[in-house]
């Protein structure tokens, strides 16, 4: 009898301790949010509320604001229009290769918002390497006419126009054939019952995008920064930048409000898309049967020319003029076949240390991160799942803030908290280590959430037959539980490596001397005047995403649905 | 020896208004096959699982040969139990091989090599699956994948093994022959098992008893022959085999031979072992047709069933059941006797003799 005392306590205690893991997540992922959300009401110099005040009532602040969200409701106007148009023609007609398309469409969102911007800049401006080898070239000392906020609106635009793809194309699946059928045997027309039938039941779906997009856009730092700053167009994201650039940490209550400024738009964007979101799905609930499918007709060959000659548009374009960019001698040189020359790709990838520290400092900390992450949520996602108590609820829904929050807030979070570390007199400001601690925090959800599916989905059973053939809980998890999620814990590694690798918002405040990161390194290359380098720094991050994406297109077919998101 | 006691075992899930076990008490010897039995929802896997260790018990205790495995304050959890379990879902772990699954067991408990080897050998062998051991338990027929959830459970050679509605997913005549399977296994291991099940025919046909459950509750927990011929409530004697249930009273002295009652407006004599019962159990058996005397009663349905023909006939209102050897015609006239059916009295309901009611 006291065996059985003895062994009950251990297996118990085993539930316990992992329940312990949920600490450490709470601190990391929520702490500097609190912390950030304490500044706004003046922790530490008694609480006032007087700095808050004064930098709302700032011009400099009024003027970010308008900026910040003219430029992210013109970016979600051309969002809605693009990824809406997709969305329609490919999830409603039947137009061919719609796999290429997808993945094509979603590459935009997988190149970091730097590199966008970097390679649109070669497109257009009097030194476009492209225009010059078809003699488009605007004449020498003309401006760029990217830089201004119509560029800004335009690489929103097309950089989010994804996101609006996928959550509309999530709705309109949901709609079932005989629905239009219905309207079709009533006597309803083409046009008609699209306007009357297929409109209305996703304009849910559609509104949720834009919100996100919205949300997205106004958070962005890469595009509004590169295009921004050197036409004097201040948004809110580059302000704190610049704020905290030019003065260093005195000026960190101050842009805290900033910071709990563009939060507070941001997470009303995100209520607005989930409430929208709950409303979709709530009235179609228990229809089932055939997705719809619109015959385009003759019409089909014409659609896909454009749909393809857009995406050429947007994707080849600027790539292309990247890519030749990277391979002139010298800016604003033209290339021809004889000048060609691989020299900026040797020197930024072989050469030049702060590059190549870059690349050891990204990858390192996009691989520690994944790393991380990924022990972390394998218990985690199975304490959620298996024993959800009222904490770990509460972090299941609060997971999301850090990733849905702008970078900026979150590494100013990040300052706030991690600059004097309680207890003793060290600072992790400066340190690659802060960085990684902002990664894990903002990356945990890319991780759980395909962990969380993929356990969700395991049966129960398994768990237990596991359990009456005497295996305990570390065991369980370990051989049972473990390798049947590997495929998502996978494809959610390399989800935070991709984005990790890419990151750029939260780097940009975060780093110093000797931990710079790859997104920092293009920006500061590009600042300074070095585009041809930065462009072939840019076109090698290029080719490892879409190494690492076509990598997660190859698991894709053993994970749960939504794991992979340009395959939701 | 007693293998499994439960005594004033009561399970309330969390949120739910309604117990899904409520108060049960029972004995089962150790190489018994005892099967549950009961329409869906009554908490027979609940029973089983509170069995296993994977649910607590609100009230009660469960106690394994002379240890307690869950009680006040006490819970072994199932890792330390010893039972097997066997899922309707099978279970099977999809990341490994046929042996890989069956040599789990064994690899937890630490065995050596050659040990498990061996015992996972002989426990394919003797479910018939030695050539699949390489196989992944996608590539397997849904037969064939019972026989390795029921290898794995046995190759660890539990003191007593589960089995949750095992055959529930399998086609008619698949079910047959892994029933005999089931038998045979039970003969030659010894094991004691429980299985769940809400098809009757199954359990009357392998357990050595049954326990039949209503709303969380064992209503009678007695061996096949005794549920089907001498049932302790109207639940039992409807839910177990044919025929019909109807309403009897006293009318002659008890003894050990049984009573008198009045019934379908006549005089019978029947089986009790209650002075004053309240229903009678008429099943086809007890009921004989005549041409001539008897009880009159009008033909109402008439269905073939091989080899017989079962027939519904409508005698003083009720529906009774019997076997004919001839086809009847619906609605024409035939005489019934009614040879000592089983009398009970159904818990609940005030039972009166005959003549009380008449002389009042
Ligand atoms: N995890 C749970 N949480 C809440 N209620 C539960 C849970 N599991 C079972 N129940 C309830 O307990 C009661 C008994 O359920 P149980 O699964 O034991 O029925 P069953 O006899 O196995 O039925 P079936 O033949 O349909 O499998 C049901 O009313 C059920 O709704
Ligand atoms: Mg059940």
């Amino acid at each position: 009898m006291t065996l059985s005392f003895a062994k009950r306590s251990s297996s118990r205690s085993e539930g316990r301790l992992l329940s312990w893991l949920l600490l450490p997540v709470a601190l990391i992922a929520l702490g500097p949010i609190v912390r950030l959300l304490l500044e706004g009401v003046g922790f530490g110099s008694g609480l006032t509320g007087a700095h808050l005040v004064e930098v709302i009532s700032q011009g400099s602040t009024h003027r970010a604001l308008v900026h910040s969200l003219v430029t992210a409701a013109g970016g979600t106007i051309l969002s809605v229009l693009i990824g809406g148009t997709f969305a329609f023609l490919v999830a409603l007609t039947n137009v061919r290769a719609r796999g290429a398309l997808v993945f094509c469409l979603m590459v935009p969102m997988m190149i970091p918002p730097q590199i966008t911007a970097l390679a649109w800049m070669q497109v257009t401006g009097p030194s476009s390497v492209m225009l010059k080898m078809v003699g488009l070239a605007p004449p020498l000392g003309s401006s760029q006419p990217l830089h201004s906020p119509g560029g800004i609106i335009l690489l929103l635009g097309i950089q989010h126009a994804s996101i609006v793809f996928l959550t509309l194309r999530a709705g309109l699946r949901q709609i079932p054939a005989d629905l239009v059928e219905a309207a079709r045997m009533s006597g309803a027309h083409g046009l008609r019952v699209w306007a009357q039938i297929v409109m209305p039941l996703t304009l849910p779906a559609l509104g949720a995008g834009a919100a996100m997009a919205f949300v997205t856009a106004l958070g962005n730092f890469g595009i509004t920064a590169m295009l921004g700053i050197p036409a004097r167009y201040s948004t809110l994201p580059t302000l704190i930048y610049q704020r905290l650039v030019g003065f260093g940490p005195s000026v960190l209550s101050e842009v805290a409000v900033l910071a709990l400024l563009i939060g507070l738009v941001a997470i009303s964007g995100v209520l607005l898309a989930r409430w929208l979101l709950a409303r979709r799905s709530h009235g179609l609930v228990g229809l089932s049967g055939q997705p719809l499918s619109i015959s385009l007709g003759r019409a089909r060959l014409p659609v896909e020319i454009a749909l393809w000659t857009f995406i050429a548009a947007i994707l080849a374009l600027p790539l292309m003029a990247l890519l030749f960019t990277s391979l002139i001698p010298a800016y604003g040189v033209s290339l021809t076949w004889t000048n060609m020359t691989f020299d900026a790709w040797v020197e930024a990838l072989l050469r030049q240390p702060m590059t190549r520290r870059a690349y050891v400092n990204s990858i390192s900390l996009a691989f520690g991160a994944s790393a991380i992450l990924m022990a972390v949520c394998l218990p985690l996602a199975w304490l959620m799942t298996r024993r959800p108590s009222r904490a770990a609820r509460t972090i299941d829904v609060l997971a999301d803030l850090p990733y849905a929050l702008p970078g900026v807030v979150l590494s100013i979070a990040c300052i706030l908290a991690f600059l004097d570390l309680p207890f003793t007199d060290m600072t992790l400001y400066g340190t690659i280590w802060i960085i990684l601690l902002a990664y894990l925090a903002r990356f945990l959800v890319v991780m759980l959430r395909p962990v969380q599916a993929s356990v969700g989905q395991l049966d129960p059973a398994m768990e237990e037959a596991a359990s009456a053939a005497g295996a305990r809980l570390g065991r369980r998890l370990r051989t049972i539980v473990l390798p049947l999620a590997a495929p998502a814990a996978a494809a959610g590694a390399i989800l935070v490596f991709l984005t990790a690798v890419n990151e750029l918002t939260v780097s940009a405040l975060l780093w110093s001397s000797g931990t710079e990161t790859l997104g920092v390194v293009i920006f500061n290359l590009e600042d300074s005047g070095e585009t041809v380098m930065a462009s072939a720094l840019a076109m090698s991050i290029v080719l490892l995403i879409v190494f690492l994406m076509a990598g997660v297109q190859l698991l894709a077919r053993r994970l749960p649905k939504g794991v992979v998101p340009w395959q939701s | 020896m007693a293998e499994l006691i439960y005594s004033g075992l009561a399970k309330q899930f969390d949120g739910s208004a309604r117990p899904a076990l409520d108060g049960i008490d029972a004995c089962i010897e150790s190489g018994e096959f005892v099967a549950l039995l009961g329409p869906s929802g009554c908490g027979k896997t609940t029973l089983l699982r509170l069995t296993a260790g994977f649910e607590e018990p609100t009230r009660g205790e469960i106690r394994m040969g002379d240890r307690q495995v869950a009680g006040p304050g006490h819970f072994v959890p199932p890792e330390d139990r010893g039972v097997g379990i066997v899922f309707q879902s099978y279970a099977l772990w999809p990341h490994m091989t046929v042996a890989g699954n069956v040599s789990y067991p064994l690899k937890v408990r630490g065995l050596a090599r050659a040990e498990r080897t061996r015992r996972v050998e002989e426990a394919l062998a003797l479910t018939g699956l030695s050539e699949f051991a390489d196989r992944a338990p996608a590539q397997l027929s849904g037969g064939q994948r019972q026989r390795v959830a029921l290898a794995r459970c046995l190759v660890a050679e539990p003191r007593a093994v589960l089995l949750d509605e095992p055959l529930a997913n399998l086609d008619l005549a698949l079910r047959a022959s892994m029933q005999e399977n089931f038998t045979a296994f039970h003969r030659r291991t010894g094991a004691t098992m429980l299985y769940v099940t809400h098809d009757q025919g199954e359990a009357l046909a392998l357990a050595s008893r049954v326990a039949v459950m209503e709303g969380g509750r064992i209503r009678q927990f007695a061996a096949p022959e005794v549920l089907y011929s001498e049932p302790v409530d109207c639940f039992v004697a409807g839910f177990v085999g044919d025929g019909a249930v109807v309403s009897a009273r006293a009318a002659g002295p008890f003894d050990r031979s049984g009573l008198e009652v009045e019934a379908l407006g006549m005089r019978v004599k029947v089986r009790s072992r209650e002075a004053l019962p309240t229903h009678l159990c008429i099943r086809p058996e007890d009921v004989s047709l005549t041409d001539e005397g008897g009880l009159r009663a009008r033909v109402r349905g008439c269905t073939y069933q091989g080899g017989r023909f079962r027939v519904v006939v409508d005698a003083a209102g009720e529906d009774l059941v019997a076997f004919s050897r001839k086809r009847l015609v619906v609605g024409a006239q035939v005489g019934l006797r009614i040879n000592r059916p089983w009398a009970f009295r159904e818990p609940g309901v005030s039972a009166f003799p005959a003549r009380v009611m008449v002389d009042a």
